[in-house]
């Protein structure tokens, strides 16, 4: 099947071409204009995050069978408007233990770090702004996306010191729980991108959506979004992965002792973070501002140009700002030793295989393991890539079947096993078998006793 | 092409410079761990600054990301942990050597200083030619793989050595069996030493907490009552206050009885 | 990056087979990191014991098959596969090859004797005694070995200042864990292990500050480029010339233990389990050794006149103080570290010769020295108290009397590190002190007299040892030389040969070092 996946004929070779520079032309935008784009990014991201926790609460509160928020203007939408006024009035507490610097700027770190990252999403075309042409994008450098998780790097470290400052236990223990989670799922974050990068042959985000103009990475690295899409939901602290502020266990987390302004800044950093990991995952693998399949087909790619490319960044950054709702409405928490041995133990080594297959086939498609190729509806196939499916294919099956024999004799074995055999009158009452065990053969005694024991129920009911 | 600063770079560099050194001294004079290894970020942060702004993205980005990000991120996780009750000891052991040292420090900081100051630099040769023609990270990628290649091999020695000798020093097998509660109790019942358990902490009427010990017969508070952590961070609270509030109370009792 | 980079991606030529000695070792590391995975703990001993001397075998008949008719600068400059970098390449096998047998002395237990069972567990706790009783062993110490051996035969053959930086930690690390690991008194061999740890951290920093500056002076790292540039270069860059390379220098020269560099050596050395201390003194040395010719002849060679005083002024204090203080020390283990820091002063002597035969004769003192040094500390491994190390010197009073075959090696031993004729510490000393007098001016001259004075104050240190194992009653009775096993004992014997043949027949092994005493450029 992934023969199909990887044989991505649109992809230019930018390898080959040794460019990966950006491709968004920023010659003619004054800095004027690059001040009204951050703005504008702020503004947005400040709306946007108003809307998603009405939306998150609305959503969640359709799927557990009762209205939400509905009193504040119409279906409620001014509610985080009034929470968000809320938390400025409230009074803001400092524990006396707290280191008071790092308390303060714990916060200030995560509100503006999280910002930042948002300056490299492409967001639309190039655009006619005040008779200047400018791309819609704040900027892009050629290694824009590791920019992005530079940035997350640094956001964490409002997490860690809000715990640590907070000098309290809870909060402490929530801020390694975050910092450890967020440092183990960016390393499988940063292996999935890497196919990303060697189908584009570049880092700038730009360059990423231009090789995406005839097929979406996520087809050719469907592998890689799945596990970013994993990932990235560690990254952010949401459920089913917000160990870090379990509430049956460490109260809030690394935000238990902050209350007023300062909390509502976590809140927001949190929000806004869960826009940028879904505004990278639009760029990366759903082509960000290129319209989807059937209708960028329409007049020459009429749809692609220009002002559309919001609409399309804006309508699939809200199917995963959906996605998050609904995974946090419909799974519980997972358990924090499961949750890392899971990123440790199989996404990291499953991703870093995957990179290499990945390589592999790009290495194919440049014809570095031979020429020749094979047509398959009007797609030329080369000969490299499709043995590599070939034995790629035939070692996923070995492993099932080695797997499922394993199971199977594992089972086998379990059923062989001598089981413990219990004498369930052994203390005069019924005891039921455990996992494992079974009920020995009842002694007449046993059967008279259970016999009373029936007749003095039955005589009980009756 | 000149590749003398201009002036956003000037302005950048003369705002974040000081910051830079300021953060590096914190990192030497700051009595908290936690605080020294912040200067010790901010400065490194503001390197990678530095390096974007001289047209070295990659290195810039890879700055903030492996060395901000994680390796001084672990090391503040590292640091968080333990903590909680060490302190620094900071008696002179050896003597007359921090006078030594201010001077030997000194000494060559000067000769550094002048031999370097009395260098005239050429031109520059920059990275911008470099990032235009062939790009930053492909003429990086180049070098990394082409004439640095054995190097960047070898650097991977390293790292398994790091992951082997971690295992060997950190790396604490369970031996046998580790021991339950019945073990445990067992273990004290032959020992004759606290039977019963560790004393819970104190439980008064207006106060009922973690950091109050409790109160012995005798009326002293037992310090066994209270975790370990708590003593060392100095969060204990004297119970001293209740029990006088107590003793008022039950005088005031005895008044009114006796009335 | 001023240097252009080519327009198309060009693979950089690899010779292999000058490099296939590396490729052994640092493949047969990787082999028993695997093994540590997969065998089983019974087994593992046997496995890395056998995997790690068939690696440096095979390394050793790879760089004579292979490497030695194949002589290139390969890998884009990083390597220079010359006669100085052969003839150390294969000295250091044989140190690792004698080291690893050391290592594996087990005196009849089930495990190397040398080296904790876990040394994780806290010294004296519950968990070590009970790691001891379920055998057991750090057999981590082969892999970490090697890796050891990989850095310091990439370190002799280094050709630009990044490979050697990295070759500089690739050696230094794996020694650093393997010091903290000694079965007996843990908390000094952990102590020893922080400390070389510290200073050896803070040496790298020198030798990268110095590195950044050569760099920013010549605008590349490979030494030939740097020896270029001094020629070439206009005055104006000298600031950054002259701190650069007595940066670098100095980072080498902590390796060695040169004074005042030198204060981790005692602590190191008498914490260490004893074969690695024996490896350390010998390999170390010779590769750190190996490193500095490189330095010093092919990048610095031209601006010698600028810091050869400087390194002249530390080899007559290396000298001096390793002398002196040995005579006060009242452990062996120190008595053999500072031994060390005078006999590094020695090598420096002949280094500042500036001549081939300086090259030759440095490299023949670190084959007798290296030889010497493994065996000397084997014996201590020996020499037991109640079932510890008995390293005190007033433990080895009467020891002739009792095993008179081991004092007497012992002795002969001592013997060679005095410098006395007929033994190869005469022949090495005469080695590096007549290149010296010959080319070295004034300064060797004055260098070699105080070589000569500080060699009569060891030989001091030495007679009294050796008066002190014959000539004392023994105190204590029990005192004893355990019985080695194979290992141990073919270290000894090569170790006793080399010093007599060596002392005898140095024509041989000298001419040999003499005709690979060209660097190439």
């Amino acid at each position: 099947m992934s023969a199909l996946l990887t044989v991505a004929h649109g992809i230019p070779a930018l390898l080959a071409e040794g460019k990966d520079n950006p491709s968004a032309d920023f010659s003619d935008t004054p800095l004027w204009i690059t001040v009204i784009k951050a703005l504008f990014i702020f503004v947005y991201l400040l709306v946007s995050t108003l809307i998603v926790i009405w939306f998150e609460r609305r959503v969640i509160g359709r799927m557990q069978q009762r209205p939400g928020p509905n009193r504040n203007g119409p279906f409620g939408l001014l509610q985080s408007l009034a929470d968000g006024m809320k938390s400025m009035l409230k009074e803001d507490v400092r524990p006396k233990a707290a280191d008071a610097l790092v308390f303060t700027i714990a916060p200030l770190i995560t509100a503006t770090m999280c910002f930042i990252a948002f300056a490299i999403m492409p967001m639309g075309g190039e655009v006619n702004l005040f008779g200047h042409r400018t791309p819609l994008q704040l900027t892009d450098t050629p290694v824009a996306v590791l920019l992005v998780l530079a940035i997350a790097g640094v956001g964490i470290y409002g997490i860690v010191l809000a715990g640590w400052s907070s000098g309290s236990t809870y909060p402490l223990l929530g801020g390694l729980r975050a910092s450890a989670q967020m440092i183990s799922y960016e390393i499988a974050m940063g292996l999935s991108l890497v196919a990303v990068f060697l189908y584009s042959g570049s880092m700038s985000t730009s360059q990423i959506i231009g090789a995406q103009k005839n097929l979406w990475f996520i087809v050719p690295a469907f592998f890689s979004f799945f596990v970013y899409v994993i990932t990235m939901t560690g990254e952010t602290n949401r459920l089913p992965f917000d160990l870090a502020e379990g509430e049956g266990e460490i109260v809030g987390g690394y935000f238990t002792e902050y209350s007023g302004m300062r909390f509502a800044m976590f809140f927001l950093g949190e929000y806004i973070n869960m826009f940028t990991v879904a505004a990278l995952a639009t760029t990366m693998f759903l082509g960000g501002p290129l319209a989807p399949p059937g209708i960028a087909a329409i007049n020459d790619g009429m749809f692609n140009e220009g002002w559309w490319g919001l609409l399309w960044f804006t309508i699939k950054l809200w199917l995963f700002m959906f996605m998050f709702v609904w995974l946090r409405g419909s799974l519980p928490r997972v358990r924090y030793d499961q949750f890392m041995k899971f990123g440790w133990k199989f996404l990291i080594p499953a991703t870093l295989v995957w990179v290499v297959l990945v390589a592999f086939f790009r290495g194919a498609q440049n014809g570095w393991l031979g020429e020749g190729g094979v047509n398959f509806f009007g797609r030329t196939f080369p000969v490299a890539s499709l043995a590599l499916v070939g034995v790629v294919a035939v070692g996923a099956l070995i492993v099932g079947w080695w797997w499922d024999s394993r199971a199977a004799a594992k089972e086998a074995a379990a059923a062989d096993a001598p089981q413990s055999s219990i004498d369930p009158f052994a203390g005069g009452h019924p005891v039921p078998p455990l996992p494992g065990q079974t009920l020995a053969e009842p002694t007449r005694t046993a059967a008279a006793i259970r016999s009373e024991a029936v007749t003095d129920k039955e005589a009980i009911r009756g | 092409m000149s590749n003398a600063p201009g002036t956003g770079e000037a302005v950048l560099f003369w705002i974040l410079g000081p910051l830079a050194v300021l953060g590096s001294l914190g990192l030497i004079f700051a009595k908290k761990a936690v605080h020294a290894a912040l200067g010790m970020a901010l400065t490194m942060i503001i390197l990678g600054i530095f390096y974007i702004a001289q047209d070295a993205h990659f290195l810039g980005v890879i700055q903030v990301f492996v060395y901000t990000g994680a390796v001084m991120m672990l090391f503040l996780f590292v640091l968080m942990l333990v903590g909680v009750d060490s302190s620094d000891g900071l008696l002179e052991t050896l003597k007359g050597q921090r006078l030594a040292t201010a001077v030997l420090v000194l000494g060559l900081g000067g000769l550094l200083t002048a031999a370097l100051g009395s260098v005239t630099y050429p031109e520059p040769a920059g990275v911008k030619s470099i990032n235009e023609e062939t790009g930053n990270v492909s003429a990086m990628a180049e070098l990394i793989f082409g004439r640095y290649v054995w190097v960047f091999e070898v650097t991977s020695a390293l790292l398994i050595t790091a992951a082997l000798g971690a295992m060997v020093l950190a790396h604490r097998e369970r031996l046998g069996k580790g021991r339950n509660q019945r073990d445990w109790s067992k273990r004290r019942v032959l020992r004759g030493e606290y039977v019963a358990g560790l004393p819970a902490p104190g439980v008064y009427a207006r106060h009922n907490a973690v950091d109050t010990p409790a109160l012995l017969p005798d009326g002293t508070p037992t310090p066994l009552s209270v975790s370990r952590v708590l003593t060392a961070r100095d969060q204990v609270t004297t119970p001293e206050r209740y029990v006088e509030a107590e003793d008022r109370i039950a005088g005031q009792i005895e008044e009114d009885s006796s009335r | 990056m001023s240097a252009a980079v080519p327009a198309v991606f060009e693979a950089v030529k690899v010779d292999y087979a000058a490099i296939a000695p590396m490729l052994v070792v640092v493949g047969g590391a990787l082999i028993g990191v695997l093994v540590e995975a997969v065998a089983p703990r019974s087994t593992r001993y046997g496995a890395q014991l056998v995997l790690t001397l068939a690696t440096i075998a095979a390394a050793l008949v790879a760089l004579f098959v292979w490497a030695v008719p194949h002589k290139a600068v390969t890998l884009g400059q990083s390597l220079a596969i010359d006669g100085p970098a052969l003839f150390l390449q294969a000295t250091l096998l044989v140190f690792g090859l004698l080291g690893v047998l050391a290592m594996s002395e087990r005196f009849g237990g089930k495990s190397a004797d040398a080296f904790t069972p876990m040394g994780a567990s806290s010294p004296g706790s519950p968990q070590e005694a009970a790691a001891t009783r379920a055998g057991f062993a750090t057999s981590e110490v082969f892999p970490l070995a090697l890796f050891s051996l990989f850095g310091m035969l990439i370190f002799v053959a280094a050709n630009d200042l990044i490979t050697m930086f990295v070759a500089l930690e690739v050696l230094s690390l794996p020694l650093y864990i393997l010091t903290g690991l000694a079965r007996r008194r843990r908390l000094l061999s952990q102590e020893a292990s922080l400390k070389y740890f510290l200073l050896g951290a803070f040496s790298s920093a020198f030798f990268l500050f110095g590195a950044a500056l050569l760099y920013g002076f010549s605008g590349s790292s490979d030494l030939k480029l740097i020896a270029r540039a001094i020629t070439t270069n206009s005055s104006q860059m000298n600031g950054l010339l002259l701190p650069g390379a007595i940066l670098v220098l100095i980072g080498l020269l902590f390796k060695v233990g040169a004074v005042p560099f030198h204060s981790w050596t005692p602590d190191a050395y008498q914490g260490a389990p004893t074969p690695i201390t024996g490896f350390m003194a010998a390999a170390t040395k010779a590769a750190a050794f190996g490193a500095i010719l490189r330095i010093a002849y092919v990048g610095l060679e031209v601006s010698r006149w600028d810091w050869r005083v400087g390194v002249g002024l530390i080899a007559a204090a290396t000298m001096i103080v390793g002398a002196v203080l040995s005579v006060t020390q009242t452990d062996v283990k120190r008595l053999l570290a500072y031994s060390s820091v005078a006999h590094a002063g020695f090598i420096l002597v002949g280094l500042l010769s500036f001549d081939g035969n300086g090259i030759a004769g440095v490299m023949f003192y670190l084959v007798a020295y290296g030889l010497a040094t493994l065996a000397a500390f084997a014996i201590v491994a020996m020499i037991r108290q109640g079932g510890s190390e008995a390293t005190h010197l007033s433990q080895w009073a009467g020891l002739g009397r009792k095993h008179p075959v081991v004092a007497g090696i012992f002795g002969l031993l001592l013997l060679a590190f005095a410098g006395i004729p007929l033994t190869s510490g005469f022949t090495s000393k005469f080695a590096v002190f007549a290149p010296a007098i010959h080319s070295g001016g004034t300064m060797g001259v004055l260098l070699v007299v105080i070589g000569v004075l500080a060699s009569a104050v060891t030989a001091y240190v030495y007679f009294r040892i050796i008066v002190l194992m014959y000539f004392t009653q023994a105190p204590e009775d029990d005192v004893v030389a355990l019985t080695p096993s194979v290992a141990t004992t073919i270290v000894v014997t090569v170790g006793v040969l080399a010093t007599l043949l060596l002392g005898i027949v140095p024509g041989l092994l000298l001419q040999l070092a003499q005709d690979a005493s060209t660097f190439l450029l």
